[in-house]
């Protein structure tokens, strides 16, 4: 680092407003936190951290709030969001890198990097729409006559397919989380070296044991990251879901159930609140996502930095 | 012959990152209108000294020096040196060519326009002076308002040093100025170097020995950061008076 | 069945499964994307464009305050994200460089860039919305500039340390300060990939509806009011969509069908800077 040219007042202003505007990026996540806490302090003092997790109590009437539905619905949209979209991005990756002919190599990796672009309102617009009658007509019945019959699973398939449920909201989280889970894989892929994998091949691998036995266990660092990013981004997408998770505070058995999820809470209700208690609780809500959401990212920075470190070396 | 001395380390010692002792004991001089080169194995000081001149070392913090260098009868080491001005009077040429994001017109006119000439008839005026002493001007005077980065490495290199040369230093520092070059575009600067110590005092680091014999007045000889030898390049090449200065010099090391 | 023979046959069956998956994952996308296109392109009139909204069951209303009401916030975040992003970067990859607090600021961005956006929305609804009283545009244009901070923050880092640090010392060389240095060298020399990362974040703002659900909120009526309660492309589409009506939902395609079209372009038209400059 170049020291500072203390003697120039110029240069010294400049260094400043530069330091300034870098901070800005502490004092909002610091902003965040502090300001989430205090909106919420009303329903954490009367709720306490253990009770409103588990508490699965969502009613502005009694004013008895609890956190586990949301919770709930958050986790079982991402994992199943997550089950359906890493093979996919995974053989997105392993197709770009290792199948693919040349020339389809640049056009599937920008139509990938456009698919992430594309704003998470247009999925979930498209779930309501188009996908939502789909589940319902074709797909849902099609479960629950097959996996439905079976004992202990088909108890996730019970009930009127509606299409506003936790699979359907699932599947467009999961759709749109593959374009961005594939585009990290393949970079990751990609730092393979040439050599590695040539002398793979050299010894008589197949394609398919190059990439199982090198590729994939050479980049799995940067794979958990792009996967934990994933994770992270899922939990707190909004609009994807909001269209057609139908926001009902229970814990539902079947994925064909509406349920709710913090963030579709949040779109939901926050506009409505209509008492400082219901409206600290989402306060309330929005903490518990923050917190959590910045742990997930964390981790996932930690899993990308080593590989990167790896990498570099 | 009677050569005054444009700038002189004293007993010179410096420090990285503040304990690191990179060199020991310096007392070295360049003449006015010389060539100094400066020569050892990597890592042996040369280019540590070299960037000593200018204060380059200053950019990085903890950095430490010792001792005194004379330029112009004062101690540029001291504190109250003004380094932009000591910058603007002792010029740089790096490895690599370094010409910054801008058309021809606009590399030379930075270093001028940072000392505070505006008018654009003066900038032109220099402009084409310096691009003639780095014998580049036939060559680009048609397209002065192409990118730099449009020049072949060489044209680059003659680039960067007319835009040294348009702020009309003192005394001009060539950090292995030719080592990224071709042969060809290696010739033409060393051309230019014995040309240019008409009007400026010239020390050069270079890790290839026979640059040094054809091209320097006095040469240094650098190891583990000390000055082993220095004397006049003739002497220095054909009857070295250290043993180590002989073993590198016949290629018995290094 | 040999020993090599099954091995081929199991690569050759792995590798159609991962093209299996691939397929599965583009047809998705391909099957959103016409759909978009379609129903969009279907409902795309001139009056969407030109008239505000109409009440329920009067035809020929448009979303002239959406389109109007989403510029304005854009263009303002855009105002106060990119100044802070470029400055902030400026900072950690010159004055801080390789400093331990840049390290972490530049740690902390990354994570910036993926916390919820619905959860900057009720930050700046406490400090924005509330204190106010009411629902203003400004709450908007700041909850998307928080958005904007890090992505250009992280890209202007990163292209400014592209930038060889020998172009710096020769700079310094001719007796620049380092402001000078930054200001006529380093930002010239990385200016496209800078510019790409302002259009990227553009793109990424324009289609965000959480941050805006309770800030910016929604307006039926023009205003260009910043003051006040603001349309927004993206919180119309919300509406619309859950809403009752067919006429409001061909809006809310044809609405869809803009944003992706805007979107994609800047995306397309950041790379296009990115491929010409750095081939």
């Amino acid at each position: 680092m170049p020291i500072l040219q203390k003697k120039n007042p110029v240069d010294f202003s400049f260094s400043l407003i530069t330091a300034l505007a870098s901070f800005t990026v502490v004092l909002l996540i610091g902003g965040i936190l502090a300001v989430l806490v205090r909106e919420s302090s009303l329903s954490i003092q009367k709720f306490g951290i253990i009770k409103f997790l588990v508490s699965t109590d969502w009613n502005p009437v009694t004013e008895s709030f609890g956190a586990a539905t949301t919770v709930y619905g958050t986790f079982v949209t991402t994992v199943i969001a997550l089950v359906i979209a890493i093979p996919a991005a995974l053989g997105i990756a392993i197709f770009i890198t290792e199948i693919s002919p040349n020339f389809l190599k640049g056009p599937i990796g920008i139509a990938i990097e456009l698919l992430a672009a594309i704003p998470s309102i247009i999925y979930g617009m498209w779930g309501l729409f188009t996908l939502a009658p789909i589940m319902a007509k074709y797909v849902e019945p099609a479960l629950q006559k097959s996996i439905g019959k079976l004992p202990v699973a088909g108890m996730l398939f019970q009930g009127t397919p509606m299409g506003i449920d936790l699979l359907t909201a699932s599947v467009i989280l999961s759709i749109m989380i593959i374009p961005f889970t594939a585009s990290i894989s393949r970079d990751a892929f990609n730092l393979t070296p040439a050599v590695v994998k040539e002398s793979a091949y050299a010894i008589g691998a197949t394609k398919w044991e190059v990439v199982k036995n090198v590729v994939i266990p050479y980049s799995k660092l940067g794979v958990f990251g792009g996967i934990a990013l994933s994770l992270g981004r899922a939990l707190g997408e909004t609009m994807a879901v909001a269209f057609v998770l139908g926001n009902k505070h229970e814990i539902a058995t079947s994925l064909l159930d509406a349920a709710a999820t913090i963030t579709v809470t949040l779109a939901n209700e926050f506009t409505e609140a209509d008492t400082d208690m219901y409206l600290s609780s989402l306060f309330y809500l929005a903490l518990v996502l923050f917190v959590l959401s910045f742990i997930v990212l964390a981790i996932a920075k930690f899993f990308l930095l080593k590989a990167e470190r790896k990498y570099s070396r | 012959m009677a050569e005054t001395v444009a700038i002189e380390a004293r007993k010179l010692n410096f420090y990285y990152a503040g304990n690191i002792h990179a060199l020991k004991d310096i007392n070295f001089s360049a003449c006015k209108r010389t060539v100094t080169a400066l020569i050892g194995p990597s890592g042996c000081g040369k280019t540590t000294l070299l960037r000593c001149f200018n204060r380059m070392h200053d950019l990085y913090p903890k950095n430490r020096y010792e001792g005194e260098i004379i330029f112009e009868d004062k101690n540029i080491l001291s504190n109250e040196i003004d380094l932009i001005a000591l910058r603007s009077t002792v010029g740089m040429v790096f490895q690599k060519p370094t010409p910054f994001p801008m058309s021809i017109f606009d590399n030379i006119a930075y270093g001028l326009k940072l000392k505070g000439v505006k008018k654009r008839s003066d900038l032109s005026e220099k402009i084409e002076k310096a691009l003639k002493h780095a014998a580049l001007w036939d060559e680009v005077k048609d397209k002065l308002n192409d990118s730099a980065y449009e020049l072949s490495g060489g044209q680059q290199q003659r680039l960067v040093i007319a835009r040294a040369l348009a702020v009309e230093p003192e005394v001009l520092l060539f950090d292995e100025p030719t080592s990224a070059l071709d042969p060809i575009s290696t010739g033409k600067i060393e051309e230019l170097i014995v040309q240019l110590k008409n009007d400026v005092t010239i020390i050069i680091v270079t890790h290839n020995m026979q640059q040094a014999a054809r091209i320097s007045d006095w040469t240094g000889f650098m190891m583990l950061g000390e000055l082993i030898e220095f004397d006049k390049t003739d002497k220095m090449f054909t009857a070295p008076s250290e043993k180590l200065t002989e073993d590198y010099i016949t290629g018995r090391f290094g | 069945m040999n020993i090599e023979k099954r091995r081929k046959l199991e690569s050759f069956i792995a590798l159609l499964l991962s093209t299996l998956a691939a397929v599965f994952g583009l047809l998705w996308l391909v099957f959103i994307l016409g759909d978009v296109l379609v129903h969009g392109i279907g409902a795309l009139k001139l009056s969407l464009f030109l008239n505000d909204p109409t009440p329920p069951g009067v035809t020929g209303g448009g979303l002239r305050n959406a389109f109007v009401g989403q510029l304005l916030i854009t263009v303002f975040a855009t105002l106060i994200g990119v100044p802070v992003g470029v400055l902030g970067g400026t900072f950690l990859a010159e004055y801080a460089r390789g400093t331990k607090i840049a390290r972490i600021i530049s740690i902390l961005s990354d994570i910036m860039v993926s916390v919820p956006s619905i959860v900057i929305g009720t930050f700046i609804y406490a400090i924005l919305v509330k204190p106010v009283g009411h629902f203003n545009g400004w709450a908007g244009a700041v909850a998307l500039a928080v958005i904007m901070i890090p992505v250009v923050l992280r890209t202007t880092e990163d292209m400014l340390s592209l930038v060889p640090w020998t172009l710096r010392e020769a700079a310094f060389a001719l007796g620049s300060p380092y402001y000078k240095v930054i200001i006529q060298v380093v930002y010239r020399g990385a200016a496209t990939g800078i510019l790409t990362g302002i259009l990227l974040s553009i793109a990424r703002v324009a289609g965000e509806t959480a941050p805006l659900l309770f800030t910016s909120f929604n307006n039926a009526f023009f205003s260009v009011d910043m003051k006040g309660p603001i349309s927004s492309l993206t919180v119309s589409i919300f509406q619309y969509a859950m809403g009752p009506y067919d006429e409001w939902h061909m809006q809310a395609w044809a609405a869809s069908f803009v944003i992706t079209v805007f979107v994609l372009l800047l995306t397309i038209l950041g790379r296009l800077i990115i491929k010409w400059r750095y081939r």
